[in-house]
């Protein structure tokens, strides 16, 4: 499978002086998310570390709690912490796929009524749909079937 | 490729992963036959001078047949492998290339020496192993998905695509090229430890030696060949780091699991200790380097005088030998302290220095270094000097772990890593799997040091000096700094404080510490060299990228076909090996403050102007140009003033004393915030008219 081209390096290489390219918008939700695990990282590594003298009750196994937060604790953490925010971006952007996936679909469905109606209402030559009402139908199906 | 259905493509991926999972599992199984087979052919007699060389050449010859294997001269491989690695070799490759020989060999060391914190005029022990983890969190949540969504090639390139024209490109590259450098020359002086000490060559030729292996790595494959080669030396020095962890584990505990069981271990050091500080045999060794220390303290009253004096000792001892009648050996002895005297006043003083400083560290209690599970010298509650030596210690501990973190985010030779996998997903994957791979060693770096400081203070302690190990002569051999142990007060016993272990030799010593076979000592060498091979491969390819691609082929005028380009990046990465290879050469310093200064430099130069640069719309060019310049000058200013070497400088020229006691190691401190503050300050007062740049939300 070969990998996608890279756009923007092209266009960069293309225009020596290319202009700055300014960063995506960020999703409130991924800020948010993103908050939160660095408020833990640094609790279990800044906030464990500057108390570490005071947390030297030992616990099961022999080891000092606070040594062992430094020493093993927090590496774990830090891990959880990687996997945890791995997993809630995938979870987000499955979401985000999928909501644009049904979007998607009911714009289509809604599109294939407007001209279903429209196409009946013709057929049959009924007035209840006026020219001018019936016309207007027709484009906006077609306009909704373009941007799906 | 289109008329294929997305299952097809989706079975393909699969089979290809299954074949990559069939050939690593065949490698390990390869590598684990040959140590037994290693084993049992030293059980038959093997000498010990073919075990180190056969595992030096068959390792090397390993990686370069898979470098050979891997080659290629397409852009998309060289650069980025093709974006085609999973994350789970992905991240296999990424803990090799992180995992310096300042982890592997070094680390163990570090939390031997330094036990949590280290001490007030030195940090370190558990800040290195926060420090080199907590960074991951920093890289997956703030850079890594980022940077693999804009598609890129190399770090400078993120600068050249965000802010645009020609400067933020340039400084960019440079910085890059400083902070590898720095850090390639601690991997090769560790390549050269370690081939010297296993094949008893000089250092230079085993400088030499390792760096034939890197550069038949990275020569000819680029990232694609090196990813591959990575994953193979992951295999050997995750092997090398458990197998001796858990022998140890396994002889003292009963339990081969070291992580999880060497707790206990922790309280019984606290008793010995205890009993160190009350014995009088060690205050007998306190008062001696005591009194040595005063000496040279007397001596560097009147340089010239006493070095005169020192002299006609040396002649006058020579002389009463020769009329007594004395053995040969003892004359040639005498007369080469004689002649290693330093050779002027300058001289003289700098050794002198040093020499007393040594000497006062070692007259402190256990030798100079702290308990092992207590964090932060000093006292809280204690005197005022107890009181500001815990504050010390422990500001200098969050600084330097702020440091390594902030610096993990901004090495390039890391970052580039990520490029290389197929999709954004995949980049956030690697970066945990990196992660996981990096913990599985550096969870028994503690116990492993906390195993052998045990064995140390068990065995060795008390042991007469005619039943001394062989090991510990031919260690300091190699370099006396590394190793040293004297009968300092002459009780033929050996005392704690007499043994002076360097931090680059514990890890590579432990199997003979530990009484395993010579086999382990191959391997455990074997490891080392894996982890600084694996490390130089990938910070030589960062650096000659930046040279050719990031700043020789920018230029409008020159162009060349893509074959040319990677052809000059190679010869790039020749020159930079060899002229890395010299400065190594010099013995500049140990591995880990190398390391870790290269870490302050990287978080100070990239990491203020590239979080803002991803994160806030209103980074301007100017003011990522003024932080990331600001940002490393600080962080280089603040460095070199305390280097000895440049002490010659006019006073007013350098930094005045040490800024809130942080060591100059951490200059990232002042670095980071004072970057991010111009970036943000300069960015305000360049801000474009009012006008919106145009919005674009697709990633």
């Amino acid at each position: 499978m070969p990998p996608p081209a890279p756009p923007l390096l092209r266009q960069s290489h293309d225009a020596e002086m290319a202009g700055p390219f300014p960063p995506d918008l960020h999703d409130v939700r991924h800020l948010r998310l993103k908050a939160w695990l660095l408020l833990v990282w640094a609790v279990v590594s800044f906030g464990a570390a500057y108390f570490a003298r005071d947390l030297r009750f030992v616990m099961a196994g022999g080891w000092p709690f606070g040594y062992w937060v430094a020493a093993q604790g927090a590496v774990l953490v830090f891990i959880a912490i990687v996997v945890v925010y791995a997993w809630a971006m995938n979870h987000f952007e499955r979401q985000d796929a999928r909501l644009a996936a049904e979007e998607a679909a009911a714009a289509a469905a809604l599109a294939d009524a407007a001209a279903c109606a429209a196409a009946a209402a013709q057929s049959s030559g009924l007035d209840g749909v006026g020219s001018l009402g019936h016309d207007a139908l027709l484009t906006a199906a077609r306009k909704v079937r373009r941007d799906v | 490729m289109s008329e294929r259905g997305p299952t097809t493509v989706q079975d393909e991926e699969r089979a290809y992963l299954w074949r990559l999972h069939r050939i690593l599992a065949l490698y390990v199984v390869g590598v684990l036959a040959f140590l037994a087979l290693m084993t049992w052919a030293e059980r038959q007699g093997l000498s010990r001078h073919w075990i180190g060389p056969i595992f030096l050449f068959l390792t090397v010859m390993v990686y370069a047949g898979i470098g050979v294997y891997g080659r290629t001269s397409d852009p998309e491989d060289y650069y980025v492998a093709g974006r085609r690695i999973p994350p789970v070799y992905n991240g296999m490759a990424s803990a090799a290339d992180w995992m310096s020989a300042a982890s592997f060999i070094s680390l163990s060391g570090a939390l031997y020496l330094q036990g949590f914190a280290g001490t007030p005029g030195q940090a370190g022990g558990l800040a290195y192993l926060l420090g080199w983890t907590g960074g991951f969190c920093l890289v997956a949540m703030l850079i890594a998905p980022h940077l693999r969504a804009m598609g890129l090639y190399t770090v400078p390139d993120f600068f050249h695509v965000r802010f645009g024209g020609r400067w933020p490109r340039i400084i960019a590259a440079l910085a890059a090229v400083l902070c590898s450098f720095t850090y390639v020359v601690a991997q090769i002086y560790g390549v050269g430890l370690i081939a010297s000490r296993l094949t008893g060559v000089q250092f230079e030729i085993g400088i030499m030696l390792g760096l034939g292996g890197v550069l038949l790595c990275s020569f000819l494959g680029g990232m694609r060949a090196i990813t591959w080669t990575q994953v193979a030396q992951y295999v050997v020095l995750l092997l090398a780091f458990l197998i001796p962890v858990s022998w140890l584990a396994y002889k003292q505990l009963g339990n081969p699991l070291a992580p999880l069981v060497y707790g206990t271990q922790i309280s019984k050091i606290a008793d010995l200790e205890a009993q160190l500080l009350d014995s009088a045999a060690e205050h007998q060794v306190m008062l001696t380097y005591l009194q040595r220390a005063r000496d040279l303290e007397e001596r560097l009253k009147d340089v010239d005088l006493a070095l005169e004096r020192e002299r006609e000792k040396g002649r006058e001892r020579i002389r009463a030998l020769r009329a007594a009648n004395a053995e040969v050996g003892l004359i040639v002895s005498a007369s080469r302290e004689l002649s290693s005297l330093p050779r002027d006043a300058a001289a003289a003083r700098e050794r002198w220095t040093r020499e007393m400083r040594e000497n006062y560290e070692r007259a402190r209690p256990l030798g100079g270094l702290p308990q092992h599970s207590q964090a932060y010298a000093g006292d809280p509650n204690g005197s005022p000097q107890e009181q500001s030596d815990y504050e010390l210690s422990r500001r200098n501990f969050l600084a330097l772990m702020f440091c390594l973190m902030v610096g993990t985010a901004g090495l390039p030779h890391l970052l580039t890593r990520y490029y290389t996998s197929p999709t954004v997903s995949g980049a956030r994957a690697s970066v945990g799997w990196s992660l996981f791979f990096i913990a599985l060693l550096y969870l028994s770096a503690p116990a492993l040091a906390v195993l052998v400081k045990f064995e140390v203070m068990q065995n060795l302690v008390g042991s007469s000096f005619e039943a001394l190990p062989t090991w510990m002569a031919q260690w300091a051999r190699v370099d006396s700094s590394l190793l040293s142990v004297e009968d300092v007060n002459g009780d033929g016993i050996v005392q704690f404080g007499e043994i002076r272990l360097g931090a680059d030799l514990i890890m590579l010593a432990t199997p003979e510490l530990g009484g395993m076979p010579y086999v382990v000592s191959g391997l455990v060498a074997a490891g080392g060299l894996a982890a600084a091979l694996s490390t130089a491969d990938g910070l030589l390819l960062t650096i000659s990228n930046a040279l050719v691609r990031d700043l020789y082929f920018h230029d409008p005028q020159r162009r060349a076909s893509p074959e040319q380009r990677v052809i000059l990046t190679k010869f790039t990465l020749l020159a930079v090996a060899l002229s890395a290879a010299f400065v190594a050469a010099l013995k500049p310093s140990e591995i880990l403050p190398m390391v870790s200064a290269s870490f302050s430099l990287a978080a100070s130069a990239f990491v203020p102007a590239m979080v803002l640069g991803i994160f806030w719309r209103g980074t301007t060019r100017q003011g990522a140009v003024a932080g990331m310049l600001g940002g490393l000058a600080i962080a280089v200013y603040y460095m070199l003033s305390h280097v000895p070497v440049l002490q010659f400088l006019p006073r007013w020229l350098m930094a005045d004393g040490l800024w809130f006691g942080i060591q100059p190691i951490s200059a990232g401190v002042f670095g980071v915030p004072f970057g991010l503050v111009l970036t943000l300050l300069v960015s305000w007062i360049t801000r474009p008219a009012p006008a919106m740049p145009v919005i674009r939300s697709e990633m």
